[in-house]
């Protein structure tokens, strides 16, 4: 029975490096060591920060991205929206899989008056967090928004709370 | 008497005024004819506005530190932007090689979005990545784009194709050679120039033919501008006359601008290429800004005879001609004779048709795209620049490849009289971006575009979208136990449906990860009756087909027609989590003056749940690891995921194979265009271009994390039975499942457990888990 359960840990643990070490492999060029994501929104992430479901990796965009997030918040500032999103177009073709690039794709479909596309990249970008909170709470506060801007304030309140339950504040 | 001296003043009075009123009369028209013509030439010249057709670029390659590019992709790239080898890199448009560091001298650009202008670039690159990316003064650059490359323009029926020169963008040295060889008294003439005229006369009369023109430039650009090429006295008059009223109205600087934005310098198929800034781009590949006093004089000298002296039929000629207006140039002191020299000791330096940027498949799909947005004379005339999705890089890989396999395939089967064709589709699936087009194998032939328009059986390329629909009943598992079993439909009109597997076995009770990896049709065809046609067909529907297929039992196993494009769209659903990105040639659309017209920007809609997506995804993997896209594995890098899923039709008329790794999504179709059988299965022929294309790419692995409804669990590929942890099986794969699926576990397993072995169990263990 020990034996058993011993066996049942190695196994956890092993399948969860190899989990750990499929989910580096992803088209992410190498993000420089020391490039936090300064533009990752609402990404306050002390690794110390106690979080419900153990965080199996963390997004970061590589330095090019965030480059063109850089650029594109710049343009949607100037309320240049179609500019800024063919910039985050170009960060998204460098890395398609990573939901911190969809999320910012989001919020300026959000900005430009488009809260269903938002919506929608705010899922797929949920669907690509898988393992890492602080970029779940992301999408689903992007989500919370979404139907905020849709008068859905009921259900942007569960997501508003899933977010916090994910990553709190 | 008096009559007589009255009739006689009456006649004096006819012999003078009757020609004096003629001469009048005459002289009154002339004018009036001379003035009509001054409107016509002030009127239509003032605004000056070439009907422009839309160019067309291919999308810029991204350079960043850890891009995917190795230094000869790099060096391959900037050959196809005909940027060349220079010591001193002194001018845009050049780069200096040093090891594994190139320096690059960019030229200013217009992309969609901006304007960059002309700057030093320095990029080290390893084997098969940049490493660093930095700017003239040694700072790091975080990303930059190279130059987007011209693949071509929308031209009118009438075929004439210019690309438009500023005075600042003409090198100084073309119009002196002009000058020097068709007009020396260009500068003081007004229009017409009555030595030349005498001169071409005298040689004309002498030779009895029309050898010589005479025509200064002014007459030319009239010629060209307002007049067709008919050659009559009276459109000699009129020329002259229009030439005087065009030098009256504007100056030297103006016309000769405008002759060298006007003029006729070569035939590409039903393309007139006007203009010296389009022939440099035609005949050398690069700015007129940028060429070299041979590549000048060659063009100086096509001007005479676009098609006489075509360089690339008539290369003799050619250069015989262009030494010629070398010389005149140093007679005329234009040029110093050692200049001379040593460009008459140059080679043509024309680039090879075909080579480069030419890729009418796909300027065809833009085409296609852009006509529901625009009327044809917006796109022919207005000067509209088009920035797509092109990566000139994978459709060149993609064209060789198609054709290389092809002959290959060939040589394998009986002589046939027809050649076997194909066709190839490869998408970037997260962004719906288009990348390559193959419509068949000329390539450089714009005919039937087969990627486009060649509608066929989808034959099980059809079957995923089977297999999609039994899982969102949240019936079936892909452990699920089915019945690959013969079986007898029979249809409304009382016939019967029997279909028989591929390999005309019969295989019994499967898991359905089996049945799709191995295109089991019986087993399909129970899965699909099960599910029910009209299911499979809605969800064809909403993955993009367009056309509502027909509902019938047959459907399950690939009845349905589409065409390349069409798969790859269906087949974006897949690769993309369960979310539908409409397919996209062209990103940006913008003005002449480089206003924002239209953007086409990403979409995604859900069209099916990631759980169920990702099932079938997995299901798709083991197409490639155990099934029918195996001999893949033998192409493609070993360590790469690619998912796939192959399909043949009835006789083996067609031969598809489509699949997706991290990165491309790839469609490819093999037949006959006369619909006779191959005698290739998918995993034969669309199989090997498909794995060889996708080779060539430097592709990334598939992955996308297990979607948190979903528990991994091993089971035997063969028997669908749940592999216990511990147990060893080399049938095992890895499959996710809802948490609450029961499964049969397999029986018997002797787990080896003692401690010191321990760590070995471990690492067999991740490696099933991991398969």
């Amino acid at each position: 029975m020990m034996r058993i359960s011993v066996l049942v840990v190695i196994i956890v643990m092993l399948s969860a490096c190899g989990a750990l070490a499929r989910s580096e492999r992803p088209s992410n060029p190498p993000a420089e060591s020391g490039s936090a994501e300064p533009q990752a929104p609402a990404a306050p992430s002390a690794p110390s920060t106690p979080t419900p479901a153990a965080p199996t990796r963390q997004f970061h965009l590589g330095s090019a991205a965030t480059a063109l997030v850089a650029q594109a918040h710049a343009r949607a500032a100037a309320g240049d929206y179609p500019a800024a999103t063919a910039t985050l177009e170009r960060a998204l073709r460098i890395e398609p899989d990573n939901p911190l690039a969809w999320i910012e794709l989001g919020q300026v479909q959000l900005a430009a008056g488009n809260a269903p596309q938002a919506d929608n990249m705010a899922h797929k970008a949920l669907a690509l967090a898988s393992g890492d909170p602080n970029a779940q709470a992301s999408a689903w506060r992007l989500i919370a928004e979404s139907l905020r801007a849709r008068n859905r304030n009921q259900e942007a309140s569960l997501a508003s709370a899933r977010a916090d339950g994910l990553a709190p504040r | 008497m008096a009559r007589r001296s009255r009739k006689f003043r009456l006649r004096r009075l006819l012999w003078i005024g009757v020609p004096l009123a003629a001469a009048l009369a005459g002289i009154t028209a002339l004018a009036l004819y001379a003035l009509h013509l001054d409107h016509i030439v002030t009127e239509q010249f003032k605004g000056r506005r070439w009907t422009l057709p839309a160019q067309v670029f291919a999308a810029p390659l991204e350079l960043y530190a850890g891009a995917p590019l190795s230094m000869s992709d790099l060096t391959q790239e900037l050959a196809r932007l005909q940027y060349r080898p220079s010591v001193t890199l002194d001018r845009p448009g050049t780069y200096r090689l040093a090891d594994t560091r190139i320096d690059i001298a960019l030229r200013a650009t217009r992309f969609a979005d901006e304007v960059r202008p002309a700057q030093i670039l320095s990029v080290v690159a390893g084997a098969s990545a940049i490493q660093t990316l930095k700017d003239s003064h040694g700072a790091d650059l975080p990303i930059l784009r190279l130059d987007p490359l011209l693949i071509g323009s929308i031209f009118p029926s009438h075929g004439e194709d210019r690309i438009i020169v500023t005075p600042a963008e003409v090198p100084p040295l073309l119009p002196a050679a002009l000058k020097a060889v068709e007009d020396r008294k260009f500068d003081t003439h007004y229009g017409v120039d009555p030595h030349a005229v005498a001169r071409a006369l005298w040689v004309n009369l002498r030779s009895r033919q029309i050898a010589q023109g005479g025509s200064t430039l002014t007459q030319q650009l009239v010629k060209s501008y307002f007049l067709d090429s008919r050659q009559t006295a009276g459109r000699k008059f009129q020329e002259a006359i229009m030439a005087i009223a065009l030098e009256a109205h504007f100056s030297k600087a103006d016309l000769m601008n405008a002759y060298i934005n006007e003029i006729y310098l070569g035939q590409d198929g039903d393309r007139a290429v006007h203009g010296f800034g389009l022939a440099s781009q035609f005949y050398f590949g690069k700015p007129l800004a940028e060429i070299d006093l041979a590549e000048l004089s060659l063009l100086v000298a096509l001007v005479r005879g676009p098609s006489y002296y075509d360089p690339r039929r008539h290369a003799q000629r050619a250069l015989a001609r262009r030494n010629l207006v070398l010389k005149l140039m140093t007679d005329l002191k234009v040029i110093r004779p050692e200049d001379a020299a040593s460009a008459a000791a140059r080679p043509l330096g024309v680039t090879s048709r075909g080579a480069g940027a030419y890729y009418p498949a796909y300027l065809d799909f833009v085409r296609r795209t852009l006509r529901r947005d625009y009327r044809e004379t917006d796109l022919t005339q207005e000067g509209l620049k088009i920035y797509t999705s092109l990566e000139p890089r994978a459709q060149d890989a993609a064209e060789q490849t198609l054709d290389r396999e092809l002959t290959r395939l060939e040589r394998t089967r009986k002589p046939v009289n027809a050649a076997l064709d194909g066709a190839i589709v490869i998408t970037a699936p997260a962004s719906g971006d288009v990348i390559a087009i193959v419509g068949g194998r000329r390539v450089g032939y714009s005919g039937f575009n087969r990627a486009l328009d060649a509608a066929r059986p989808m034959g099980s390329l059809v079957k995923p979208f089977v297999y999609l629909t039994a899982l969102e009943t949240h019936r079936y598992t892909l452990a699920s136990i089915v019945q690959d079993a013969p079986v007898d439909i029979r249809l409304p009109n009382g016939t019967h449906w029997r279909p028989v597997n591929f390999t005309r076995q019969v295989y019994g009770a499967v898991p359905l990860v089996r049945a799709l990896a191995e295109s089991m049709n019986l087993a399909t065809v129970a899965v699909g009756m099960d599910v029910g046609v009209t299911n499979v067909a809605q969800t064809l529907q909403r993955f993009g087909l367009e056309r509502a297929p027909a509902q019938v039992p047959a459907l399950l196993l690939g009845a349905v027609n589409a065409t390349p494009i069409e798969v790859a769209q269906l087949y974006t659903g897949l690769a993309n989590g369960g979310y539908r990105t409409p397919l996209r040639a062209v990103r940006t659309v913008i003005s002449a003056t480089g206003e924002p017209l239209r953007a086409f920007a990403l979409e995604l809609t859900p069209i099916a749940e990631p759980d169920v997506v990702y099932g079938v995804d997995q299901m798709m993997q083991q197409v490639m690891e155990r099934g029918t896209g195996r001999p893949a594995r033998a192409i493609l890098p070993a360590d790469l995921v690619v998912l796939g899923k192959s399909g043949t039709t009835s006789d083996l008329r067609d031969s598809w194979f489509g699949g997706f790794s991290g990165s491309h999504l790839e469609i490819v179709w093999v037949g006959y265009d006369d619909n006779r059988p191959t005698g290739f299965t998918g995993s034969a022929a669309a199989l090997s271009v498909w794995a060889r294309v996708l080779a060539d790419l430097g592709t990334s692995s598939w992955s996308a994390p297990m979607p948190d409804s979903l528990n991994e669990i091993s089971i035997d590929y063969l028997t669908g039975l749940q592999v216990e942890s511990g147990c060893t099986d080399k049938d095992a794969i890895s499959i996710a499942v809802p948490p609450s699926t029961l499964l049969p576990k397999q029986p018997g397993c002797p787990a080896a457990t003692t401690p010191g072995v321990l760590q070995r169990l471990g690492e067999r263990l991740r490696a099933i888990i991991h398969q």
